[in-house]
């Protein structure tokens, strides 16, 4: 039985995919970075990440529903008949935004996609608004990680990847226009920022378009000054 | 609602690969020009001829207009203005952007000083086959520096900003380094430690 389900519940999320994608436009696939020999990963937030987000729905989705049982057990018992007319309503009310919410969880993992090569990152997300963010790790200032109580229990963390200018509280926003990547339900936050921060601080500049400013020449002996240090370097190797 | 003719695999439209090439291929085709312009144009994008944003932008106006109902006519107007002024310079070091009427803006930025290109569509956008491409420097404005509207072929753009950006290429962030070590020999540190060994073997050999 629960197979049967399982295979229908599949079968109408690739055919809600097959809509999004032919009339929405939605890509399939990841998106790409050119490549400099490098290895580019793709990958999806962790698994993890979806049953996090799905504990959420089904702790919202408890609560509202049995408000709304309770709703509809305060008019039946105000008036049976009413009650009996207005249940159509309250079953569509109670179990339709669930499928929806549920649906909608499925697609927000599913089109979540991070791209990292060894020079850049590269995020994308969304299903009615699709944004795309990339950064190059020269440009990185600083990479921050959270980890939430309930986030802990599912061992996945957030990564913000923040360049110069990022302002505090503007990765609130999946979709505002920031300075901040965020990569959401990373599974192994360390590997991932140590990867960042081990191109971060490789990188010889401040990370703000100065990489072409003269780097201050150390102090170098002239030729002359060389030459009088040979000369007395086999002067003193001669004394020996 | 989506025209039929956009059905396909919706990752060649959505990549700017498929759609807007072939219909630009089309374009070329209908106005005479030979096959060959449009199989170069196939290969590059070329910004430098990006000035004007297309056509089809207009129409999102029009449409993002209609939503605002009876007040569509107070937000088209400004959103038609911004799209008759809308002009594009791209050179070979940065890009600049103005728009307005009455009020005129100017933008004017590198591409060394990019840190962080967005590419949004929003589904009437994916429909017309538009994208906005904010793009950011480190001014600390909150939201994009400059949102570049109105191109068809954004992937492109956004590879041509992407491939000029800090970072992004081979040889760049190794350069300070190269030149460190010329020749030990004539390394004056070198050169001194050398005579420092060579002065304690001989106070040892003779020690006075």
């Amino acid at each position: 039985m629960t197979a049967q389900v399982e295979r229908a519940a599949e079968w109408v999320y690739r055919g809600i995919w097959r809509v999004l994608s032919s009339w929405f436009c939605v890509p399939q696939h990841p998106p790409t970075l050119p490549s400099h020999g490098g290895e580019v990963r793709s990958f999806h937030p962790s698994i993890q990440f979806l049953k996090y987000l799905k504990l959420y729905f089904w702790i919202v989705l408890i609560v509202i529903d049995l408000l709304l049982i309770a709703a509809w057990g305060a008019v039946f018992w105000l008036n049976p008949l009413v009650g009996l007319l207005l249940s159509p309503v309250f079953l569509f009310v109670i179990v339709v935004p669930d499928v929806l919410a549920y649906i909608a969880i499925h697609l927000r993992y599913d089109t979540t996609w991070y791209v990292m090569s060894d020079r850049s990152l590269r995020c994308r997300r969304g299903v009615w608004v699709i944004g795309e963010h990339t950064v190059t790790f020269e440009n990185v200032q600083d990479v921050k990680v959270h980890r939430g109580p309930i986030q802990q229990l599912f061992g996945i963390a957030k990564i913000v990847v923040e360049t110069a200018g990022a302002d505090e509280g503007e990765g609130e926003n999946q979709f505002h226009i920031g300075n901040k990547a965020v990569l959401e339900g990373i599974d192994n936050p360390d590997e991932l920022r140590g990867l960042i921060m081990d191109r971060v601080r490789t990188s010889r500049s401040a990370g703000l378009g100065d990489e072409r400013l003269p780097q201050k020449a150390p102090v170098r002996w002239g030729a002359d000054e060389v030459a009088l240090l040979h000369e007395i370097r086999d002067a003193a190797r001669g004394l020996a | 609602m989506p025209p039929a003719s956009r059905a396909g695999d919706a990752d060649a439209r959505y990549n700017g690969s498929s759609d807007p090439l072939s219909t630009r291929a089309k374009r070329g085709a209908n106005t005479s020009e030979s096959h060959a312009v449009a199989e170069e144009s196939r290969t590059s994008f070329d910004p430098m001829s990006f000035d004007r944003p297309h056509e089809s932008l207009l129409t999102y106006y029009i449409l993002i207009s209609l939503c605002g109902v009876i007040f569509a006519p107070f937000i088209f107007i400004p959103h038609l203005i911004k799209y008759k002024t809308m002009r594009y310079t791209f050179d070979h070091e940065g890009v600049s952007m103005k728009w307005g009427f009455f009020f005129r803006k100017e933008v004017y930025l590198t591409y060394r000083r990019l840190q962080d290109i967005h590419v949004t569509r929003n589904i009437i956008e994916r429909w017309l086959g538009l994208a906005k491409v904010p793009i950011q420097t480190a001014s600390g404005t909150s939201g994009a520096t400059m949102t570049i509207e109105g191109c068809r072929d954004a992937e492109a753009l956004r590879d041509h900003l992407y491939t000029r950006m800090r970072g992004a290429r081979e040889g760049q962030v190794a350069d300070g380094e190269s030149g460190a070590h010329a020749d030990d020999d004539d390394d004056p540190v070198v050169l001194l430690r050398e005579i420092r060994d060579a002065l304690r073997d001989l106070h040892r050999e003779h020690p006075s």
